[in-house]
């Protein structure tokens, strides 16, 4: 793949009609925190389609969930799910020992729009497309929203549609994965940001009928609005297992809870569509119904794969962003270098202007060539490994960071500017270099591989 | 109810566009997309339409191309029918009105829809020279369109206001761009546009005299092209405590107030 089909083309003209009519119109009021961005991305969803795709999809998913699940029940010697439940410590992803590093998972990124159900897409880079593509298109005005978005549908709805029972996909699922609710996930503490797993304060303490969760988290996108929190905390069992080494649940919070705290927006450098903040719990009961994983505990699944899982969408994703910020860009920069005159001629005319366009060029082809890449092994049904994501996602994070800054210089003083709109580009760029994985960690997931570690 | 949508295909107004030197009519080679002016018909045709009619695309393009007819098939459209052949190169618009009515004439639609005029072309006649060919009434710049008991009830757009107007089906109106607000085709509609029946047919296909369209049949012809006159600098007025005034007269003078 080299270029986008005929298709994928039609369905780029309609978002960016919808994104220019829609969401560019209203950047300002996202930017400066006035308009909460999930109104726009419902009527995005409402305006393709979008929720019927999901609600069907979810359909078809929590059939065969229940299928399997009634299967389960009628085999003889079944893993008795029950007694699971309560004290024995069913984790949902296992804090490792000696991979305290492993959990970028805390990153607030996570923009994935990728549906609930990968099964769906396996095989298809028709459908992975109609993902990226919104993500692309959005990026070139406002990466926020697509964060926002991305959190909820990818990271909380695909987590509860993949470690979640029918019953707690159909309780929280389907409202998530249509975008009538809105998901947070919540790994990151104050205290550890990529050691997440390995340096997690939060508890659950088991007791009569669930669990008691206290401890707080921050960094959390779309934490001050979530109806719906996928909640990590260490279970504490007291049997003075090293806090470590102790599992970690996953658990469904939902927004009122008593106990459980929202904080206001918090301030950043950019990226102020996505609204960000801080959860906090004291003493909350919840019972087993809200605990994620505990029948793929059971079956002896690997919590730890289907997190990897989630960082090769998540990062896939992120190129995808990468690429919307780099061809808005290198737009805008064009534009302005044939239109700017100085010294009585366009500042296309100088080579120095040149040589910052052709470097947007070669990053704009780059980052499209892993995107298209990333849609080819979909199709062929051969997902990216860890590493390779962490590599796509190491270049473009740095690819879209240095051609929004490059846009800025570009433009001078008027780059400087808001109304010429590519500084918060640059703002907003920043952050896939921190998020969904710090460059650094990239680096260490890249040369685990390579050195056979 | 059935309703055909008159369609047309015109180079992306983003791109810069060309004249012919000769013909001096605009080039339309390479991809075309759907007429802006053309969703509005398109989305009132399937309001129209409900669940048990359908909505019949009727276009005459270049080339063969269909990328612009694609776009309203992901709207929703059912099929369409493109008309193309060399023949038809050079076409007027009472040549474009005789291809489009004898396409129309395949389907039988209770009702035509199309837009009061291109945004390419802009001449504007020939929605009406084609309800003129197929003996029908027609009626223009609707911005309301509603249908009751084989009637059609139409607001009538007017300097002044709007008039209202009841006709008999089958009929054509044109509509104008503020008769409904034009969906976005779905994600699921533009996957399912590539299946849907595109019937491509030849000037011969519709039973016409190739000598009767065309640069041939053409009653019109482009004899020279200017380029539109560079706009003014306009007048700076300089407020010395009357520019109220100044600007009162100046509103007075394009009797705006």
């Amino acid at each position: 793949m080299f270029e986008w089909t005929e298709e994928q083309v039609a369905v780029r003209a309609a978002v960016r009609r919808f994104v220019e009519a829609e969401v560019v119109p209203r950047v300002d009021d996202l930017e400066h925190g006035d308009l909460p961005p999930y109104d726009v991305i419902r009527a995005m969803y409402s305006s393709f389609g979008m929720d019927q795709l999901a609600r069907e999809r979810f359909e078809r998913t929590l059939a065969e969930r229940r299928a399997s699940e009634a299967r389960k029940a009628g085999a003889p010697a079944g893993a008795p799910l029950g007694a699971a439940t309560a004290g024995a410590a069913p984790s949902a992803v296992r804090s490792g020992s000696a991979r305290a590093e492993e959990p970028e998972l805390g990153e607030p990124g996570a923009p994935a729009v990728a549906g609930a159900d990968r099964s769906a897409r396996r095989g298809d880079a028709g459908s992975a497309a109609m993902t990226l593509i919104p993500i692309i298109e959005l990026c070139r005005h406002c990466p926020g929203i697509v964060t926002a978005m991305g959190v909820s549908v990818g990271l909380a709805a695909r987590t509860i549609m993949r470690r979640g029972t029918a019953d707690q996909m159909e309780r929280w699922g389907r409202d998530l994965v249509t975008f009538e609710k809105i998901g947070a996930w919540a790994i990151t503490e104050p205290g550890s940001g990529s050691d997440a797993l390995g340096g997690m304060q939060a508890s659950a303490r088991p007791v009569d009928g669930g669990y008691v969760l206290n401890g707080s988290k921050t960094f959390i996108t779309n934490g001050p609005y979530a109806d719906t929190v996928v909640f990590y905390a260490k279970l504490d069992d007291g049997t003075g297992t090293p806090r470590r080494s102790r599992p970690v649940l996953s658990f469904v919070l939902d927004r009122g809870m008593t106990g459980f705290e929202q904080s206001a927006p918090m301030r950043k450098m950019g990226l102020h569509s996505s609204p960000t903040g801080e959860l906090f719990l004291s003493d909350v009961h919840v019972g087993p119904d809200r605990l994620l994983g505990a029948e793929h505990e059971a079956s002896g699944s690997d919590g730890r794969q289907s997190a990897k899982e989630n960082f090769v969408a998540e990062r896939a994703g992120l190129a995808a962003m990468s690429l919307g910020v780099i061809e808005q860009c290198l737009a805008l920069s064009i534009d302005y270098a044939k239109n700017r005159m100085l010294w009585g001629k366009p500042i296309a005319d100088f080579q120095l202007v040149q040589l910052k366009l052709a470097k947007m060029e070669v990053a704009r082809l780059n980052v499209e060539n892993l995107v298209f890449r990333h849609l080819e092994m979909e199709a062929a049904g051969r997902p990216m490994s860890l590493a390779e994501a962490s590599a796509l996602k190491l270049y473009s994070a740095q690819a879209a960071s240095e051609v929004a800054m490059e846009a800025v210089q570009l433009m001078g003083g008027n780059g400087y500017m808001a109304e010429y709109r590519v500084e918060q580009l640059a703002r907003d760029a920043k952050v896939f270099q921190i998020y969904a994985g710090t460059d650094e960690i990239q680096v260490t997931h890249i040369a685990r591989e390579l050195l056979g570690r | 109810m059935n309703v055909v949508v008159c369609v047309k295909q015109i180079p992306d107004p983003a791109a810069p566009g060309a004249l012919d030197p000769q013909s001096h009519t605009l080039v339309r080679e390479g991809k075309l997309i759907l007429d802006d002016s053309d969703a509005y018909g398109v989305e009132m045709g399937l309001q129209l339409a409900g669940d048990a009619g359908e909505v019949t695309l009727v276009s005459m393009a270049p080339n063969q191309e269909v990328s612009g007819v694609r776009t309203a098939l992901a709207m929703g459209a059912a099929k369409a029918i493109v008309v193309s052949d060399p023949a038809l190169k050079g076409s007027d618009a009472l040549s474009t009105a005789k291809v489009l009515a004898k396409a129309i004439e395949r389907v039988g639609a209770d009702l035509i829809l199309a837009a009061t005029e291109s945004t390419d072309g802009y001449t504007g006649t020939t929605p009406v020279q084609v309800a003129e060919l197929l003996g029908l009434p027609s009626v223009t710049f609707a911005k309301k369109v509603t249908v009751s008991d084989g009637k059609v009830r139409v607001e009538r757009q007017t300097e002044a206001g709007f008039d209202e107007v009841e006709c008999p089906m089958p009929c054509l109106v044109t509509v104008t761009a503020g008769v409904v607000e034009p969906r976005y085709p779905s994600f699921k509609g533009i996957m399912a546009a590539k299946s849907k029946p595109v019937d491509q047919l030849t000037v011969a296909d519709l039973g016409l005299d190739a000598s009767s369209v065309g640069a041939a049949g053409a009653r019109q012809e482009i004899t020279s092209v200017a380029a539109a006159e560079a706009r003014g600098g306009g007048d700076i007025v300089v407020d010395e405590g009357d520019a109220h005034e100044r600007i009162v007269q100046f509103l007075e003078q394009l009797k705006l107030v």
